[in-house]
């Protein structure tokens, strides 16, 4: 086993944090899931509203609410894991030891990344309750959890690069925080002015979202490829309706986490800046 | 084992080293001084692999280390200037992990650790958290944390610094002890002291440059006989001004120190030449009280060099 990763996994499970966020993160989801659930029902004899209509309100509400929350604590796993050894002065000791600097990257990333999981992990409690109402099936599950780690391992990627490039972890910290802000709303911000500027312009030709995606120019739904949650939104959509923007915005991501990579390496082989 | 060839360095089109040139043999004890901002972390870090140099060469052992950087690393040990340590971890915990960093495992992580915790003096503290040890403790454990490969170089960067007398006094005996085991050592440090009890050599480094004293020598050796530059202690009676004319009047001699009743001479030339100034002070009328050679030691020879250099 790379001594990065057990080294890594020892000492996050020591912090107070090791505990304090998963319980925090699980008050907040299951505050938010129960809230969606009595929102749903409070008409329910009223309405009629079907059982599994609440399974997926529920399901929904948990894939965003879930996914929104990690991209939030992401950046505190990742974007301090290199400055911190920067910091308290062990990164040289790192770094002329026998770990390559590869080595040292996945040890960061896995340990980044595991952490994450966990907290996906722990909702699956929460989960369950989608589940009992119905309207969810496991291919639901599978592919918001897929894509939610390709979401978060591309941002685990960003934020050790910020690590690596700043000496501060809370300048590393504020910059993730940025471009976590810039591909979730700015993104969303502009192709939505710039859909309303398109529809005032061809009024004959309005375009809804979901049904007509493809009908939509390309310079105007590019900006949504790196945002994390139309890339979500295409995860939960049928095969022939938004997969191949699915498959679009996964090599989109992959493709920023792998230019992440390469960054990072190149700071942590460059080194001049212990 | 260590040999560096006009090696180049710049930071943002400011030269840290600017062909400096250094050759250490095979278990040596070599210090290595100069002002500071003179270029020896970068040529510490420059050797240790961590930094790629712009032009030169450098080589460990006949490995060049911008090239063979692996090969480098199982040779060095190296200890930066403010070395850092996982407070959170045990002192165990953070052996074997840079043990297993070194690849060292199984049985051999385990007695690397042991003989670590040994040779430092923390056997009875490895439980004990990082976090808990005094600053000379964390740096004796930092020093066997850079052992624990069996290095056969080691760079040790201002490795005193901060250190009480007593840990100053523990560390150089630890440094003689490696050498007397066969490890190249070299050390930069402004504690001159140290250096001159414990070294063969000295290089002197000034502005990424080789610096040298009045005789042209970048390189001081600390068990040789005395250079011919000499530093005589003259007590007198009574003013001392019409001494420090006649001092200065003298070939070969400067006044370096002066007080009410002491001067501080620096003489070049042969013993002729501190009989023909003393003879002059006498005849010149001064009351002289003593007239002593003192040896020059690294201090004074380090002033030397650097006195008019300083910015």
């Amino acid at each position: 086993m790379n001594p990065m990763i057990r080294k890594e996994l020892r000492q996050r499970m020591r912090e107070r944090r090791g505990w304090l966020l998963p319980s925090l993160y699980l008050v907040v989801l299951g505050a938010v899931v129960t809230f969606a659930y009595f929102v749903t029902t409070t008409d329910r004899g009223a309405s009629g509203i079907q059982g599994s209509t609440v399974g997926v309100v529920l399901f929904l509400t948990l894939a965003y609410s879930q996914l929104a929350l990690l991209l939030l604590l992401a950046p505190i796993f990742s974007a301090g894991s290199i400055t911190i050894e920067k910091e308290q002065r062990t990164l040289a000791g790192l770094l002329t030891s026998l770990l390559t600097s590869a080595q040292i990257w996945w040890g960061k990333f896995v340990s980044s990344l595991l952490f994450v999981l966990l907290l996906l992990v722990t909702s699956l409690p929460v989960l369950s309750m989608a589940f009992a109402f119905g309207g969810i099936g496991p291919w639901e599950i599978f592919s918001a959890t897929l894509t939610t780690v390709i979401i978060l391992a591309c941002m685990s990627a960003i934020g050790l690069y910020c690590s690596s490039a700043f000496q501060r972890s809370v300048h590393a910290t504020a910059v993730s925080y940025a471009t976590v802000i810039a591909i979730s709303v700015v993104t969303a911000i502009v192709f939505f002015v710039r859909l309303t500027m398109y529809e005032s312009a061809h009024r004959g030709r309005a375009v809804a979202v979901g049904s007509n995606w493809f009908g939509i120019p390309l310079n105007i739904r590019a900006p949504m490829y790196v945002n994390p949650f139309f890339f979500l939104t295409a995860s939960f959509a049928p095969p022939k309706q938004l997969y191949p923007a699915w498959i679009t915005c996964a090599c989109v991501f992959i493709a920023l986490g792998a230019l992440a990579v390469a960054l990072t390496l190149r700071n942590l082989r460059r080194r001049g800046d212990l | 084992m260590i040999d560096v060839e006009q090696m180049r360095k710049s930071f943002n089109g400011t030269r840290a080293l600017d062909g400096f040139t250094l050759h250490v043999g095979a278990g040596e004890l070599f210090g290595l001084v100069g002002p500071n901002g003179a270029g020896k972390t970068t040529l510490m870090k420059v050797l240790s692999t961590l930094l790629p140099m712009d032009s030169g060469t450098a080589q460990i052992d006949g490995l060049n280390v911008n090239v063979q950087t692996r090969e480098v690393k199982r040779l060095i040990g190296y200890l930066p200037d403010q070395p850092g340590v996982y407070q959170d971890m045990s002192v165990r915990e953070f052996l074997e992990f840079f043990a297993d960093a070194f690849q060292l495992r199984g049985s051999r992580n385990r007695t690397a650790v042991d003989r670590a915790l040994k040779r430092s003096g923390l056997a009875d503290r490895s439980e004990t958290s990082v976090e808990q040890l005094s600053f000379g403790m964390k740096q004796r454990l930092v020093l066997a944390k850079t052992l624990l490969h069996d290095p056969k170089v080691l760079l040790l960067d201002e490795p005193a610094t901060g250190l009480d007398p007593l840990a100053r006094i523990e560390l150089r005996e630890q440094l003689k002890q490696l050498q007397a085991e066969g490890i190249t050592i070299l050390i930069s440090s402004h504690i001159l002291s140290d250096l001159e009890d414990i070294c063969t050599q000295i290089a002197l480094i000034g502005a990424g440059r080789n610096a040298t004293d009045a005789e042209g020598h970048s390189v001081l050796q600390l068990r040789a006989p005395q250079p011919a530059v000499r530093i005589y202690e003259i007590e007198l009676l009574g003013d001392n001004a019409p001494a420090v004319t006649i001092v200065n009047s003298v070939a070969g001699a400067r006044t370096l120190e002066s007080s009410a009743d002491r001067l501080v001479v620096e003489m070049t030339g042969a013993d002729e030449q501190a009989a023909a100034l003393l003879r002059a002070l006498v005849v010149g009328g001064v009351n002289v009280l003593r007239f002593d050679h003192r040896a020059l030691g690294l201090e004074e020879r380090y002033r030397l060099v650097f006195r008019e250099k300083r910015p």
